[in-house]
């Protein structure tokens, strides 16, 4: 068999390679290890263990540009890809345009939901750099917020096309 | 999980690698279905094959006659897919009450049909569309009718290894709705849902097939009601005799997420308002 083509758990670890926001690394993930669990291990704490189930969305990353749900992906199927998290968005000092959005709009109560929500809205717009309130609520659809009623976060999100529109312009 | 995974690059390699596995393996497409039931201790493969990265299952296809959709493809491309749109109404329809967003770029198309359960709405809906499903085992390749892949809840016609290749729908212009009725307006599993397609001409009902998820052993096509309905004039008392008339092809039992009462008297009423909704 070509070796190249299997992975196979040693001392209970896989050895893989991906490229996590925009750095190419080496990672060791456990045998049973989901890509949310394995992320947070290594220091990628903005991905948010929710549900477990793949229904409240706060583990969303992007994975080759499309958010996934992090609690449903075998951390070992990450080999060779490119993960997004929000620590690849912005920083505090050079935030993103969507996280700044979400700040000035009040979007955050606990937070809990919100790197995942801005990831979905960050798909959405790379995809869609207008999209209609119907779009962003669709977009938006995966992820649970139990604080809010979402207006604030569709607000922001609405707000943030704008800018980078704007900035698209310029 | 297993502690072996595969991932073959293209079928020639699939079949080779085989042999040399162990017995106890199962494919891992976009893996919602797998992992959800590993996390219930539920699975027991030694191996996961893992076949997302196979060229052959990815693409959307057409010829003269028909549409093909890759088993592989995931449930968010055949949305933004326009000849999967204007062949497959049905399908399309079926699409916004599939999960969630992210969840539509995991799931394929391959793993709701192979998981077999009779609420999977992708395939509910492809069975209205009158779809086949192209198998493959090894050189050994296969054209069902795609409602002859389903034997019963979790049971399917796949034989041991035997991969989906692609669905078939022949092309053929129709309507097509989708509605499904589930804990809330999106994202759950169905308690019950209809899947309609139809050739109109003027108000006559040329052509028309039912299926239904959620309300029988496998995804049920309605036999009766799609016969009926042939020929008819498209009509509130037509509708109100086909409701009636599905009510009795549906099989619902009482589980967790309905009644089966309930669930036959929804079949009743979602096949109204398809009809009704039909254009
Ligand atoms: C939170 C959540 C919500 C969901 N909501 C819905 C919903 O609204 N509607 C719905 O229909 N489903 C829903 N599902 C179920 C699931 O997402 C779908 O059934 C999905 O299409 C499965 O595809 P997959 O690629 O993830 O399959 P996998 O999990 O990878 O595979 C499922 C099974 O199919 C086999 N398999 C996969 N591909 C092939 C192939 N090409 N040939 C042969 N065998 C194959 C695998 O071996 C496995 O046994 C939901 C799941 C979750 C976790």
């Amino acid at each position: 068999m070509n070796n190249k083509n299997m992975l196979e758990a040693k001392k209970g670890f896989f050895d893989i390679t991906l490229t996590i926001n925009g750095e190419f690394l080496e990672l060791a993930v456990k045998n049973g290890e989901f890509l949310l669990d394995a992320l947070r291990r290594h220091g990628w704490k903005s991905v948010k263990k929710g549900c477990d189930t793949g229904d409240c969305g706060s583990c969303t990353v992007l994975l080759d540009g499309k958010p996934v749900l992090g609690c449903l992906v075998p951390a070992v199927t990450a080999h060779g890809r490119a993960v997004t998290t929000i620590e690849g968005l912005g920083t505090v000092r050079k935030p993103h345009a969507l996280q700044e959005a979400f700040v000035a709009a009040g979007a955050v109560q606990c937070g809990f939901c919100i790197p995942g929500m801005i990831l979905s809205s960050k798909a959405l717009l790379d995809a869609v750099p207008a999209p209609t309130e119907a779009e962003i609520r669709k977009a938006l659809d995966g992820n649970l917020c139990r604080c809010t009623g979402y207006v604030k976060q569709v607000e922001a999100v609405k707000n943030a096309a704008k800018k980078l529109a704007g900035k698209r312009r310029a | 999980m297993p502690e072996i995974i595969v991932k073959p690059s293209d079928l020639k390699e699939l079949w080779e690698m085989l042999p040399g596995l162990p017995a106890a393996r199962r494919y891992l497409a976009g893996g919602t279905d797998i992992v959800t039931a590993d996390n219930a201790g539920a699975e027991s493969s030694e191996c996961w094959i893992d076949i997302s990265g196979l060229p052959e299952l990815a693409a959307i296809k057409e010829t003269a006659g028909a549409l093909f959709i890759g088993s592989g493809v995931k449930i968010s491309e055949i949305e933004n897919s326009k000849a999967a749109r204007k062949w497959c109404p049905a399908l399309a329809a079926a699409i916004p009450h599939f999960a969630s967003p992210s969840l539509r770029n995991m799931a394929t198309l391959g793993g709701n049909a192979a998981n077999g359960s009779p609420c999977a709405d992708g395939v509910c809906a492809l069975v209205a569309e009158g779809a086949y499903v192209l198998l493959a085992l090894k050189g050994k390749k296969r054209r069902l009718p795609l409602r002859e892949l389903f034997l019963g809840p979790k049971r399917t016609a796949l034989k041991k290894d035997e991969l989906i290749l692609a669905f078939e729908i022949p092309k053929r212009p129709h309507a097509g709705v989708y509605l499904k009725l589930g804990p809330r307006a999106y994202f759950g599993i169905s308690k019950a849902a209809v899947a309609l397609t139809a050739e109109l001409s003027g108000g006559t009902i040329k052509r028309a097939v039912v299926a239904l998820g959620s309300v029988a052993p496998v995804p049920l096509l309605a036999v009766k009601t799609s016969a009926w309905l042939a020929g008819r004039q498209l009509s509130p008392q037509t509708a109100a005799a086909a409701a009636a008339m599905v009510k009795a092809e549906v099989s619902p039992i009482t589980d967790t997420r309905s009644e089966a009462q309930y669930r036959r008297e929804m079949c009743g009423v979602l096949l109204e308002r398809a009809l009704g909704g039909l254009r």
